[in-house]
């Protein structure tokens, strides 16, 4: 029947059957690629999150996946089905949160439930049932006769998360969830997604906070220029970054980074000019014995002011990994 | 299998057309503009006409004698003059104050020359800053000179027309432009509501809860304009009401003003939801129904039928759907057959166009891509 999974089941059944499964795929527009070559597998359950900066491809890639927008060339398969043939099945199964919410904010939350609850097809007799549900979920069954229009940024994510999930969906997807939410906001949406999880969904997330994609990815992708440029565990990608970081700031000269530098198990430093001296920030792989050699060699010719050992961020891994430039 | 489908299609149809009327209800001004914009243009184009007819006249009587009097009646007579009786110095005054267009005088000789079958110069003084008005002046005066000679002398003018009518009734000039008006009223309606209405999903970004949906781009168009069908359905029975009880516009057939006004409603929602769709702004559709509407309407034969036209305005008209419905129309209120298709024909191709902008409309928001 339409509006349920029933006739997706057979495939849904099998476990091993990869939640979205994409294989070279591209899109052009004219002689512009937005996404060359793109390849990614994505498993049921996991919670993958897909980053890169503006203009990556990034939404080219989600349209292609929800039939939005036909691919060039490649190949996409969510829960084993293809969308160039079975765009109606990924639909039933794929439950899209947009990043501008897309409610009707002249309209109630109920309202707007019950018009998502048709054009799904949700049957009559649960209707009524599955929107109580989601607002009880998503705390906001006491304004359910209330216009979206007055709610706040957060209700709405929220209010859009719960109508992505009234139909049910296996696939999730959440572009850029948090945006302009405020911090508890922010806080509920995520034990909303990490529930999501635990429910058995597949979640997949476009998020510019790294911070987010760190708390809540099970894995990560990050494209540019539409191509994969890294793809693993949030841990594993700070690996690539280095071990560990060790920012210096120092009074005085900074000739010696070059020997700083040579040190063994130093992948990179970088310096900043301050008035008085300089800032470095050294990348290492993570030998501990490297920390006092390290400041031997900074305090020879300079004052030591401050010095501070961390784990690298992702934002430093996605700023190497695509660049300081602007790309808006 | 099969039933659940359809059941399925049609409940996305209903809760689309709900949604709509639902969003309009709740938007009071947008629906009021909705429902009034029709009867607006309605009204402007109305007045825009009815300003054209008769030239504002001050007729100076010198002479009351009954051949002044029967020359008076003909001047009336003619339909080309608003007239007014007044004094020489009020005639000059109301000419120079620049609220007239013309002063006839009759000459205090009038009634002597004409027994003496003596020539008579009528006095016509024209403010002719405006051609048009000018023009009926100086088309009116010798109509009014003959009207009163075959009037007074009918044995003296002996060329008389023997006229054979077409149909049983005279149709009153702005009784047959209001017709056309009305048309390009639900034109307006009907292309500003629906358009707009699907270009506010894109504006709204709401068109992506409709686009992520696995319902039918058929079933959601259809809903779409069935929704904007009911508000025009309101605007149009307004502006039906002023043409019948104000203008006393009398239909002949009062069937088929109904099914003909469901008809040409439905073409030019399906025209508006297709430019919405293609639009996705609505700023731009309602430029976009403006400048459509009035080339439309003086395109389209509003006047009179288009057939009397220059070929080439006859070939671009029937290239537009405004031609066929105004053809229907004038056949519904007047029962004037405007072409040589018959009132089948034409219907069928007004249906064809709806056929067709429905299609459109589907096929362009099956291939809408949404940018970010």
């Amino acid at each position: 029947m339409i509006g349920t999974k029933e006739a997706v089941l057979p495939l849904l059944s099998q476990t091993t059957t990869p939640a979205l499964e994409i294989k070279d795929l591209r899109k052009t527009f004219g002689k512009f690629t937005a996404v060359d070559g793109l390849s990614l597998t994505i498993q049921q359950g996991e919670i993958f999150g897909l980053l890169g900066p503006n203009g990556s491809g990034k939404t080219t890639t989600i349209n292609m996946i929800s039939g939005l927008s036909k691919p060039t060339g490649g190949e996409i398969k969510v829960l084993g089905y293809d969308v160039r043939r079975d765009i109606r099945q990924i639909r039933q199964i794929l439950g899209a949160v947009p990043q501008e919410t897309a409610l009707y904010e002249e309209l109630s939350a109920w309202t707007n439930l019950n018009f998502h609850a048709d054009l799904f097809g949700i049957p009559r007799k649960e209707k009524k049932e599955r929107i109580t549900n989601i607002l009880k979920l998503v705390q906001l069954l006491d304004r359910k006769d209330s216009r979206v229009s007055t709610f706040s940024g957060g209700m709405k994510r929220r209010l859009a998360l719960g109508r992505a999930l009234l139909h049910e969906p296996l696939l999730v997807y959440l572009d850029e969830p948090t945006l302009g939410v405020d911090v508890q906001a922010r806080r509920a949406i995520w034990d909303y997604v990490l529930n999501l999880r635990e429910q058995g969904k597949t979640v997949l997330i476009t998020t510019n906070y790294l911070e987010e994609a760190q708390t809540l990815c099970d894995r990560l992708a990050i494209i540019d220029h539409g191509k994969l440029v890294a793809l693993d565990a949030p841990q594993n990608l700070k690996q690539l970054y280095g071990a560990q970081v060790v920012d210096l700031e120092l009074v005085g000269s900074c000739e010696q980074v070059a020997q700083i530098r040579a040190l063994p198990g130093v992948k990179d430093v970088v310096v900043t000019d301050v008035p008085d001296g300089c800032r470095l920030q050294v990348i290492t792989e993570g030998v501990n014995h490297l920390v006092p050699q390290i400041i031997n060699l900074a305090s020879q010719e300079a004052t030591l002011r401050d010095i501070s050992v961390r784990d690298p961020n992702l934002d430093e891994v996605f700023l190497r990994l695509t660049g300081a430039s602007l790309r808006d | 299998m099969m039933v659940q489908k359809y059941t399925y299609t049609l409940n996305v149809i209903w809760s689309c057309m709900i949604r709509d009327i639902r969003s309009m209800l709740t938007d009071r001004a947008f629906t009021l503009v909705g429902i009034l914009t029709p009867l607006n243009a309605f009204i402007l184009m109305s007045l825009f006409v009815l300003a054209g007819t008769q030239a504002p006249t001050a007729v100076v009587m010198q002479d009351s004698g009954p051949y002044a009097q029967q020359f008076y009646q003909s001047l009336s007579a003619t339909n080309g003059f608003k007239l007014q009786i007044v004094s020489a110095s009020q005639a000059t005054s109301l000419i120079q104050a620049g609220r007239i267009v013309a002063v006839i005088t009759i000459p205090a000789d009038f009634d002597q020359s004409i027994q003496h079958n003596a020539p008579v110069k009528v006095g016509v003084e024209i403010n002719n800053l405006n051609t048009d008005f000018t023009n009926d002046i100086r088309r009116s005066v010798p109509n009014a000179i003959t009207k009163f000679y075959a009037n007074a002398f009918p044995d003296v003018v002996s060329i008389v027309p023997k006229e054979q009518d077409s149909y049983p009734q005279d149709t009153d000039y702005i009784k047959y432009l209001t017709v056309s008006i009305l048309v390009v009223g639900m034109l307006f309606g009907g292309v500003m509501h629906a358009g707009t209405s699907m270009a506010r999903e894109w504006e709204t970004s709401t068109i992506k809860e409709l686009l992520f949906s696995p319902a039918s781009r058929w079933a959601i168009v259809v809903g779409k304009m069935l929704g904007a069908f009911v508000i025009n359905i309101i605007s149009a029975a307004i502006v039906l009401a002023i043409l019948v009880f104000v203008i006393g516009v009398q239909p002949v057939h009062w069937g088929e003003v109904i099914a003909f006004s469901l008809l040409i409603i439905l073409i030019f929602i399906a025209w508006g939801t297709f430019l919405g769709t293609l639009m996705k702004q609505r700023k731009q559709v309602v430029v976009f129904a403006l400048g459509l509407s009035i080339p439309m309407f003086f395109l389209s034969g509003p006047f009179g039928p288009i057939t009397f036209s220059a070929p080439l305005i006859q070939v671009i008209a029937q290239i537009f759907p405004v031609y066929y419905a105004i053809v229907l129309q004038q056949h519904a209120f007047h029962g004037f057959d405007l072409n040589t298709y018959g009132i089948n024909l034409n219907v069928l191709i007004v249906s064809g166009y709806a056929l067709l902008l429905i299609a459109l409309a589907a096929f362009s928001l099956r291939r809408s891509a949404i940018a970010h």
